[in-house]
């Protein structure tokens, strides 16, 4: 037993000497737990969704119905924006269509001039809706049409009373009410009263809200226009390929820098330095290498997805070659930054898949980032992961060409670009090169 | 031919290298002989423009080395400590690379590939990967390695760690054919044995300074006694008086051992045994070692 207990001692003793093991074991689950609750609602609600919103109709349904959204806890409704000359104006129903089709927001509501009248039977409205990511435009139209639905049922009790008012005069019309009440009292046992009042108000006691979704199923009358990808043939796999391939292409990239840290063990690097070969040669050679790997990769997972499920890589290919270039180059600016940071190959191997997983979920890999929390859909801003995703989405989901991809390209080069100034001014400092 | 003038290195609060000073001479087998952390492989990453020295300078032909300058490289070959190999490519692949780098015809290449593939037993297995190698065999590629492109200096950095004594013997049999072909080499080791078999003249080195330098003749010189000679006989009689007029001597069991003080005249030592009826035969003669001189001039043995 002594000499057991002595083994275990020994192997504390390794435990929390080793930093980093110690940060493996205890700070990075914390930290990536509390950061995939936070991802994915743990830490409170889904995030409000961004609804764009024109209301051309002044009718008083019309007005509840955008009053109602407008104080639902799933939408921020969004009816203004900035144009060129920096005044703020209403979407219209043009505009509101461009902005979806650009991707400000992902669905959006028009209500017409003849959303409804004294004499409409329905409700009608305008959905434009871009479905990039499935769960969100579920989502969408699944609260979008439980909440109108809720709303309905009031609005159209009290129409159908104007309209017998209108076709029978109001005297009339009291009667006939009065009349229909005492059948439905009679024939169904309820009380009188209440069966007059919810004729009033549209509420009976045992409404409770969904039950009348079914009667009045055919009284909203809304028009659904898909305005991207509408001839994407495999729409759920041409979107999600992009956010898969670049958790990968990191994984692959990171595991390529760090070669150098076996370069350095082996004596390779040493040999290397001896002969006629520059740090900076070295490392050039390892960025191009890598960044050469990141574009195959990624090209041959996107002609995997092409061959498997008939994603059209080649109809706008030339700028999803410079989207999986720009890309590339940022993921291997990442590696070095994971070599030139580190300081032995387990050290990077722990940081990276640390970083790798923590930029996959907050860059919108797995969930989309749309409906993440706000904080949360700030940091991803920072992540390649985001900008690659969005890129891929705008050549593959919306068509885009060169001039519409080039903020995704400037900023994916432009991470590559600081990353690999830090990296440089890193191995200059040491460890890779240090004896 | 290589010259370094007060060069000194600390890495942090470790003085590696103190104003060492050095000249190695066009074709001599120069030795750096001293114990684990003495600052040997230190002085060789100074010399191949892998770390920068804190101060002094190195000269090639008489021209500075500065760190930056590759052109000095080409005349530099180099052997790592480590086996500093591709361990996943064959032989070939790990030549053909490593020569690349320098700039000499691809055909010379060729030529020098198949030669010292042929002149270290290794040609057959050329298209075998290097992992599959036994420890000599790496060595051995290990060192041609640094050979491809013809260096006038061979830098070897305690090139048989861990090697057995065969594949030791052959490495050293063709670093001294080399050396007689003209190459100039500068060899690190902590074995005695090696430096004395392998160089013309051999620094010693510890704690950063050079302690002597010289051929081993010379280095031998700066002990006082000039070798031992054991006495080994049964029934051992008393001979401390007689012993101890021509060193020191030291009884151990049924030995004496005699360190000789210098000058003695070692017939007459002899002649004072054999009136003690002790022949010849019952005298064993060792000539004085680095490893003694390195005792003699640090108070730890080398591998202390």
């Amino acid at each position: 037993m002594r000499i057991i207990l002595q083994l275990i001692r020994k192997d504390f003793i390794h435990f929390f000497k080793d930093k980093m093991a110690l940060s493996l074991t205890f700070i990075v689950p914390m930290v990536l737990i509390a950061l995939f609750g936070a991802v994915f609602g743990g830490a409170g609600d889904i995030e409000k969704l961004a609804l764009g919103f024109v209301n051309q109709s002044t009718s008083s349904v019309a007005k509840r119905i955008e009053n109602t959204l407008d104080t639902t806890k799933t939408f921020r409704l969004i009816k203004t924006f900035t144009n060129d000359k920096g005044e703020i104006v209403s979407y219209d129903s043009n505009s509101i269509k461009n902005a979806v089709i650009s991707g400000r927001f992902s669905a959006a509501i028009v209500l017409p001039e003849d959303a409804f009248t004294d004499t409409s039977s329905s409700l009608k409205m305008k959905y434009y809706y871009d479905p990039k990511n499935d769960m969100e435009s579920q989502i969408i139209e699944g609260v979008l049409q439980q909440t109108i639905m809720q709303s309905i049922p009031e609005v159209f009790t009290q129409s159908l009373n104007k309209k017998s008012e209108i076709a029978l005069g109001k005297d009339s019309s009291k009667k006939f009410n009065s009349e229909i009440n005492k059948v439905v009292s009679k024939y169904f046992n309820v009380d009188t009263a209440d069966v007059f009042g919810s004729m009033n108000t549209g509420k009976s006691k045992q409404d409770s809200g969904n039950s009348g979704i079914n009667i009045f199923d055919n009284m909203l009358n809304m028009e659904k226009h898909q305005l991207v990808g509408k001839n994407v043939a495999n729409s759920m796999a041409t979107r999600n390929v992009g956010g898969w391939a670049m958790m990968f292409l990191l994984f692959s990239l990171s595991a390529a820098a760090r070669s150098l840290f076996e370069e350095k063990q082996t004596g390779v690097m040493i040999r290397l330095l001896s002969s006629p070969v520059t740090r900076t040669q070295i490392l050039w050679s390892k960025y191009l290498y890598n960044m050469l790997i990141g574009i195959v990769q990624l090209t041959v997972l996107f002609l995997g997805g092409m061959l498997l499920f008939k994603i059209d890589i080649f109809s706008n290919f030339f700028n999803l070659l410079l989207v999986i270039i720009a890309s590339s180059v940022a993921c291997t600016a990442f590696g070095m930054f994971l070599a030139s940071f580190t300081k032995t190959s387990a050290q990077a191997n722990g940081l990276g898949t640390l970083l790798i997983l923590t930029m996959s979920a907050v860059g919108g890999s797995w969930f989309p980032v749309s409906m993440m929390p706000e904080a949360i859909q700030f940091f991803s801003r920072f992540t390649i992961t985001y900008w690659s995703i969005e890129g891929f989405i705008a050549v593959l989901w919306r068509g885009w060409g060169f001039f519409e991809i080039l903020p995704y390209l400037g900023m994916l080069l432009g991470i590559g670009l600081v990353v690999n100034i830090i990296s440089y001014i890193n191995f200059r400092r040491g460890n890779i090169f240090k004896n | 031919m290589i010259k370094l003038n007060n060069i000194s290195k600390s890495f942090k609060s470790i003085n590696a290298l103190n104003d060492v000073c050095l000249e190695i001479q066009e074709g001599e087998f120069f030795g750096l002989l001293g114990p684990n952390g003495a600052g040997k492989t230190t002085l060789m990453n100074i010399l191949i423009g892998y770390l920068y020295a804190d101060s002094g300078s190195v000269y090639i032909n008489g021209e500075e080395v500065k760190r930056t300058e590759l052109k000095f490289r080409s005349e530099l070959g180099f052997v790592p400590q480590s086996v500093a190999l591709y361990g996943d490519l064959t032989a070939e692949e790990n030549l053909k690379f490593f020569g690349s780098l320098y700039n000499i015809d691809s055909s010379v290449l060729q030529n020098n590939i198949k030669d010292y593939l042929n002149a270290v037993g290794l040609y057959e297995r050329r298209k075998d990967t290097v992992k599959n190698f036994s420890g000599g065999m790496k060595r051995r590629l290990n060192l041609i390695t640094a050979l491809l492109h013809n260096p006038k200096v061979l830098l070897c950095d305690e090139p048989t760690v861990g090697v057995d004594p065969q594949s030791r013997n052959a490495i050293f049999d063709f670093l001294e054919k080399l050396n007689r072909e003209g190459l100039t080499i500068v060899y690190t080791t902590h074995y005695m044995e090696e430096a004395e078999r392998l160089c013309n003249r051999v620094a010693i080195i510890d704690n950063g300074n050079i302690i002597a330098a010289g051929t081993t003749d010379e280095l031998l010189k700066l002990l006082p006694e000039k070798g031992h000679i054991f006495v080994s006989i049964n029934n051992l009689p008393d001979l401390f008086p007689d012993l101890n007029r021509f060193g020191n001597a030291i009884k151990n069991q049924d030995k004496y051992e005699i360190k000789l003080n210098e000058g003695i005249n070692l017939s007459a030592f002899v002649k004072v045994l054999e009136e003690k009826s002790i022949g010849t035969e019952n005298l064993i003669l060792q000539k004085p070692t680095l490893e003694e001189l390195f005792l003699h001039l640090t108070g730890r043995r080398l591998r202390d």
